[in-house]
């Protein structure tokens, strides 16, 4: 939280600290230019009485940035930036273009500040599903934004890299386009992982994923959000290269995987073999359903109240 | 006693008229140097893509005094948490321009080349780069030509006035 507060400006990093009962309860801060304060904690929003002045969204950008515009090029380009800690700061704003395409966002107007958490322990669970004594499967992580998909996958690569009593460590490799999942910051990853761990840090993660097969030799290759048609080809020449796949994708459920055009290949060439249904309900990183390469349910959270 | 007094003015004026030659030695060299030192730093943009701080860091290490120093003062203003890079270059600036041989002219250029630093993507920077060092080509043209014409010149007038001095005095 420390690479937070000292990026944020002082009366807002004052104002938070002062209001927040537990600061590490944080899940977002946004901070909308001639609006008030906006801090999400628990899932719960809540206005604090401070307008955001333009001064405030200058060093804040400055702060980004690094004072460096040209340091951020690609990170303006795809609207957020990944600080020490591996926290994403998301933007908003006038989109200047050229081209057709989109190629910086100048006059940030709007900063979403999502604080990354780590929680250790939370991808045990799921380990006699994916895990066949020898090697794990591949593994699709399903969820709606905000349903912990990326600190479940995160600790995963951590328990793989790291190994159990019942489970040899095995070789990661990371491929992290936005790092959020190692949160690196000049290439080193920020949150704790095993030994066994290979990043590469802001990587498109077609090429990314073969760059690594060929380069680190892996036995788990660990992906965000595929979404792409360049990712699917990836997933598919990985997956059928001996290195098991895991990614996550925004969705609801299964289903909604299905409907997404430019995943179909991947899904009906049946790579997955395990699927993990995410939900923020009771709270964030919580497993609703574990489904099979044919969809049956193999676990499912009982629902008492729906 | 008389002798003493003549020959301390004479030093004294001897001194000035070094210093002066000094300074205009100095000028075509330091100019010299803070281009290869904006080279550097358009490196580390280009291909880089070093943020300033780090930048301002590695030219403080790899440039001689004075310049070193306003890098060095740059990169601590920047991590210090100055309201931005064109205010920070500023202070830097003036904090060591006193300990340069370099005039007026080439405050000014920097102070120019400092208000877009870190304001623009890289081809813009790179651009902001060029112009500062085409405008300080300029400038070492002139200093060279300066210093061929009037170093050696002001050594001399310096021991010549010096004795006109004393022959007047005594």
């Amino acid at each position: 939280m420390e690479a937070v507060w000292g990026m944020l400006p002082k009366p807002i990093a004052a104002l938070l600290q002062q209001s927040l009962v537990g600061p590490h309860e944080v899940e977002e801060i946004r901070i909308r230019i001639s609006r008030p304060l906006e801090v999400i904690a628990r899932g719960k929003a809540r206005l604090l009485p401070y307008e955001v002045t333009k001064e405030d969204g200058v060093h804040l950008l400055n702060k980004l940035s690094h004072y460096s515009m040209y340091a951020v090029e690609e990170e303006l380009k795809r609207g957020f930036i990944t600080i020490e800690g591996g926290h994403r700061v998301g933007l908003a704003g006038k989109v200047i273009t050229e081209g057709g395409k989109v190629k910086a966002i100048r006059d940030v107007s709007s900063f979403n500040i999502r604080i990354a958490k780590e929680q250790v322990g939370i991808a045990e669970p799921l380990l006699p599903y994916v895990y066949d004594g020898r090697r794990f499967r591949h593994t699709m992580i399903i969820g709606s934004p905000q349903t912990g998909k990326t600190t479940l996958l995160r600790d995963a690569a951590r328990l793989i890299s790291s190994g159990t009593n019942q489970m040899a460590a095995q070789k990661v490799a990371i491929v992290d386009e936005r790092s959020e999942i190692a949160g690196c910051v000049k290439g080193v990853p920020q949150f704790s992982f095993g030994p066994r761990l290979d990043v590469l840090d802001a990587c498109p993660k077609a090429e990314g994923m073969m760059m690594m097969i060929r380069s680190m030799s892996p036995d788990v290759i660990i992906v965000d959000e595929i979404g792409r048609e360049e990712d699917s080809e990836a997933v598919l020449e990985a997956a059928n290269a001996g290195v098991s796949v895991w990614t996550t994708v925004h969705g609801r459920s299964l289903k909604d995987v299905w409907q997404r055009p430019t995943l179909r290949v991947v899904m009906e060439q049946k790579v997955f073999e395990r699927f993990v249904e995410l939900t923020s309900v009771p709270r964030p990183g919580s497993i609703r359903r574990i489904l099979d390469a044919d969809g049956s349910i193999l676990y499912e959270r009982a629902v008492a109240s729906r | 006693m008389k002798w003493v007094g003549a020959l301390l003015i004479l030093a004294a004026s001897t001194w000035l008229g070094t210093a002066a030659s000094r300074l205009l030695h100095e000028r075509p060299r330091q100019l010299r140097q803070l281009k290869a030192a904006l080279r550097v730093l358009e490196a580390e943009v280009m291909y880089g893509h070093t943020p300033l701080a780090d930048a301002a860091d590695r030219l403080a290490r790899q440039t001689a005094a004075p310049f070193s120093e306003l890098f060095a003062r740059f990169a601590a203003a920047l991590n210090a948490g100055e309201t931005s890079a064109a205010m920070a270059w500023e202070k830097s600036l003036r904090a060591v321009w006193e300990k340069t041989a370099l005039t007026q002219g080439e405050f000014e250029v920097m102070l120019q080349f400092g208000a877009t630093l870190g304001q623009y993507d890289r081809l813009t920077q790179q651009k902001q780069i060029a112009l500062a060092l085409a405008h300080l080509e300029r400038e070492e043209a002139e200093a060279v030509d300066h210093e061929a014409r009037y170093a050696k010149m002001a050594k001399s007038l310096g021991v010549l006035a010096g004795l006109l001095l004393v022959i007047l005095l005594m």
